[in-house]
């Protein structure tokens, strides 16, 4: 009795089309095809592809939810006792349609699944830490050595066996920490890492630090007075409507809107598009995330000099940190030409 | 400086009328060891017992594992400024019992911990399991204060080892092993192409129960300073340390030390091993600062290209060995450190309680919260009700058949800082 | 000197010899009265996770602070707030808290009292 697999593929490696027919709809075949017969020779036996689920990775990513639930319901309805994703190399819609059906196929449907990738595939930060993804080359010609990595694990995951180490198994360290025992003993690891370095060749860490990202805080502000403020938020308050239809979570853009007629925000004029909180406290006064009321009196007051006239706004809600970066940069740039010296930036 | 250390290889330990070692089985008169150790009054009692590797024994609480030597030619002796004289070791000619060791276990305190295994899956966390030892059970006199208690204990294990390692002397060794280090002048000469390596050796400091000793003095009291790196043979450094069984360095550890096994094992051949910078793990904040500017005012003056750092300990120590990295990466020395992890049960905690991005070279001794099912043996040697207090806490502790689930903390040497064992983590 | 401590016995040596915060609580409360107080400008004079005995395997905590009060301190609080994570990856263990036997109690009270005194002691000397 060898264990029931189930493949999920794109057209590409399905042998449909390339680009052109990126908009294939979710079809289901029988057993095997294209690099899954490659995942049969690694199973020797043990297990077999009774079925491949093959989408068009454009088609995917534009009809997410449609998608993944066609997609999820060809797979639980071959009741596989495993299911393998890929593997999508560098292509970054196939990598991040591999995370996502590997992700749905363990949450959703609770079934073991691995995935496989290049490391550098958008996919792979995405979703290392939510499924087991193989480190693959970057291209189709690392076939070959990931075939048998993912089948060795799919095997591992189907049989129940403990899953050892990343270096161990071959899946992207997923923020686990595992023990295993290495051939050498750690001193002298040491000592050929160092060799490595100091001759400038490369080498891996065994723990990799946790990932910084200091800035250096800029000169602090000696005359408020004459300073014009910034407002800034990823809080996602937006124009009543949400005209720009900023993404109640991943947000894909910032906006800039224009508060210079605003004295105080209200539930007339401002609600908020971020999904990962209550919003109703934030869409009776928008002010309570954006503090324009403050600012305008303090203004008044001569506390600050004035009032940026546009603020700009994103949802940080399971953005990326990529996306993030870009947004803060080109918001950055404009403020910084506009002269700008100081801003509130307001999360939630 | 030029050492050969003569290893006798010794496969049985034996109790027996005369403390001799032949055709390698160490025999030992436990009458005679004992009276010399009860010298110290502040011992009651001394007992004895053998483990042999393979055997269905559980060896707890674990205070220092001690590797017997005696030096038979060229300055000083073993254990300098503590059992011998002070006089600087490290050259001329030293004999090991290799295979076997001593085992001090002592209550100093109701919380020790410190668990060998000598088979089952335990024995595969700690080098000790594959030796021979002499354990001695050491009861301290009514009435005396932990620190008295820890000296006491230490320093019996010491003077066994120096028993033990006498009877070596005038033997022949089973294998030779020669170590042949180079002064800075001569290094450079000799060697002029090869890149210039050191090793930054962080020794526990924080106090009693956490103290190391380099010729007799304590570490926290010392400024970092150059050892040769065949004076710690020798036993030019001494364990004062019980605590954090997985992490500790036995003064096995020391005399073994890996780090300058593998570093003299290359040098001359793809290194220059230059030197051994010790420094220490102060609990003042300013001691630490001083400390790692003077090791890498050290390592420069040294005009090192690389250094290896290996700690002893978490959590403060962590605080040491990020500063000790990042200073001497910053002035230009490229480093790799070596360290254990506290990942918590499941793996996703911070392994370090400090980091850095300039500790870009990291090699892991493993996650010290590893969950171990460590089954009944069939003797428990020591103080076996300390099993009570070590088990605690988890669930399903100690079963009532005598197994334990512990965290691999418990088990001396598990994850060891100077990279001594193959047991990794990614 | 301000010596945060929930350890009679650091308070019985030391309540004398320096500023003394005694804090009626167990060890994650002594640290969070440290963060506190480096919040509000006090220098960390001493590592709060001093010793290999984890936090969660010990109920007592001593920490050293500067008397007076600054400019916050980055560094002091990087230390305390990373100290304080450290705790809360680390879960109680059963018998090593406010629950352990009274030797074990003495004997923790020590090794806390031992380590802080060898840090300290030397400065007061000074008269810092």
């Amino acid at each position: 009795m060898s264990f029931r697999v189930v493949h999920y593929i794109n057209q590409f490696f399905a042998q449909i089309g390339g680009e052109e027919k990126a908009d294939y709809a979710p079809e289901y075949r029988e057993g095997a095809v294209g690099p899954g017969l490659a995942l049969n020779t690694a199973f020797k036996g043990e297990a077999e592809i009774v079925g491949t689920v093959i989408c068009g990775d454009s088609y995917f990513n534009e009809n997410l939810d449609a998608a993944k639930a066609t997609v999820l319901k060809m797979i639980s309805d071959a009741k596989p006792d495993v299911v393998i994703c890929g593997p999508a190399f560098n292509a970054g819609r196939y990598g991040v349609a591999c995370g996502t059906v590997a992700a749905a196929v363990k949450d959703e449907l609770g079934l073991p699944v691995v995935t496989g990738m290049y490391e550098e595939n958008p996919g792979a930060d995405m979703f290392k830490n939510k499924v087991y993804i193989i480190a693959t080359k970057n291209n189709a010609a690392g076939m070959r050595q990931a075939a048998p990595k993912m089948a060795a694990l799919a095997l591992k995951l189907a049989k129940g066996e403990k899953v050892g180490a990343s270096a161990e198994e071959g899946y992207m360290p997923n923020g686990l920490r595992v023990n295993f025992f290495e051939a050498e003993r750690g001193s002298t690891r040491a000592v050929k890492m160092l060799l490595n370095k100091l001759a400038g060749k490369p080498y891996t860490t065994e723990f990799p630090m946790p990932s910084f990202d200091r800035v250096a805080p800029g000169p602090a502000i000696t005359d408020l007075a004459h300073t014009t403020i910034a407002l800034v938020t990823s809080g996602g308050i937006v124009p009543k409507g949400n005209p720009d239809h900023i993404e109640s979570s991943s947000a894909s853009k910032f906006g800039r809107y224009d508060i210079s007629s605003f004295e105080d925000l209200t539930a007339a004029d401002h609600e908020t598009a971020h999904g990962g909180y209550d919003p109703v406290y934030a869409n009776e006064d928008a002010d309570r995330v954006l503090p324009v009321d403050v600012l305008r009196k303090m203004e008044k007051e001569g506390k600050i000099g004035g009032i940026y006239p546009y603020f700009f706004t994103t949802v940080g809600n399971g953005t990326a940190v990529a996306s993030a970066k870009k947004y803060g940069e080109a918001i950055g740039k404009e403020l910084r030409d506009a002269g700008i010296k100081a801003a509130i930036l307001t999360s939630t | 400086m030029r050492l050969e250390l003569g290893e006798i290889h010794i496969s049985d330990i034996k109790l027996g009328d005369c403390s001799k070692v032949e055709n390698g089985t160490l025999y030992v008169n436990v009458e005679e060891l004992r009276a010399l150790l009860l010298e110290d009054e502040d011992l009651a009692s001394v007992d004895f017992e053998v483990v042999h590797p393979g055997e269905s024994v559980r060896v707890l609480p674990v205070k220092d594992v001690i590797e017997p030597r005696v030096k038979v030619e060229g300055n000083g002796g073993v254990f300098p400024g503590v059992i011998s004289k002070v006089g600087t070791v490290g050259s001329g000619k030293t004999h090991v019992l290799k295979g076997c060791a001593v085992v001090t276990t002592g209550k100093v305190v109701g919380f020790q911990e410190g668990i060998i295994d000598m088979s089952g899956p335990g024995a595969d966390y700690t080098p000790f399991s594959k030796l021979h030892n002499l354990v001695m059970i050491c009861e301290p006199k009514e009435g005396i204060k932990q620190h008295q208690h820890e000296h006491a204990i230490r320093m019996a294990g010491l003077k066994a080892a120096t028993y033990l390692g006498e009877l070596a002397r005038t033997l022949t060794p089973d294998e030779t092993k020669v170590y042949e280090t180079s002064g800075v002048m001569s290094g450079k000469e000799k060697y002029p192409d090869l890149p210039r390596v050191g090793y930054v050796l962080m020794l526990q400091s924080q106090g009693l129960l956490h103290d190391t000793y380099v010729y007799g003095v304590d570490m926290k009291r010392s400024m970092p300073t150059i050892l040769n790196p065949t004076e710690t043979m020798d036993g030019a450094i001494l364990s004062g340390n019980c605590v954090s069984a997985c992490d500790k360095n036995t003064t096995y550890h020391h005399l073994n030390n890996p780090v300058i096994a593998d570093l003299l094992e290359q040098h001359g051949k793809t290194l220059n091993f230059v030197g051994v910078i010790i420094t220490n793990e102060n609990v003042y904040l300013m001691d630490k600062e001083r400390s790692s500017d003077w090791s890498t005012k050290l390592a420069q003056f040294l005009e090192l290209d690389g250094a290896l750092v290996s700690q002893e300990g978490f959590g403060n120590p962590d605080t040491d060995l990020i500063m000790n990295c990042k200073k001497l990466e910053a002035a230009g020395i490229k480093t790799v450190i070596i360290t254990d992890e506290y990942a918590g049960r499941d793996g996703a905690s911070q392994s370090l309680a400090d980091a850095d991005p300039a500790a870009d070279a990291v090699v892991t001794g493993g996650n010290a919260n590893m969950v171990i099912h460590l089954p009944k043996m069939d003797k428990v040697i020591g103080h076996p009700e300390a099993a009570n207090i070590i088990a605690g806490g988890f669930d399903g502790a100690l079963e009532p058949d005598g197994s334990i689930t512990a965290e691999l903390q418990v088990i001396t040497g598990a994850t060891n800082e100077m990279g001594f064992n193959k047991l990794s983590a990614r | 000197m301000l010596l945060v401590t929930n350890n009679e016995k650091v308070r019985d040596q030391y309540g004398s010899l320096c500023t003394l915060q005694f804090v009626d609580g167990g060890h994650v409360d002594v640290l969070t009265h440290v963060r506190d107080l480096v919040h509000s400008g006090h220098k960390l004079l001493t590592h709060p996770l001093a010793g290999s005995v984890k936090p969660n395997e010990t109920p007592f905590r001593s920490v050293a602070l500067t008397e007076e009060a600054g400019p916050l301190d980055l560094e002091s609080l990087d230390l305390i707030e990373a100290a304080l994570g450290v705790c809360r990856q680390f879960k109680p263990r059963f018998h090593r808290g406010d629950d352990a036997p009274a030797d074990m109690r003495e004997d923790f009270a020590e090794i806390d009292f031992r380590l802080i005194h060898g840090a300290i002691a030397p400065h007061l000397q000074k008269g810092e």
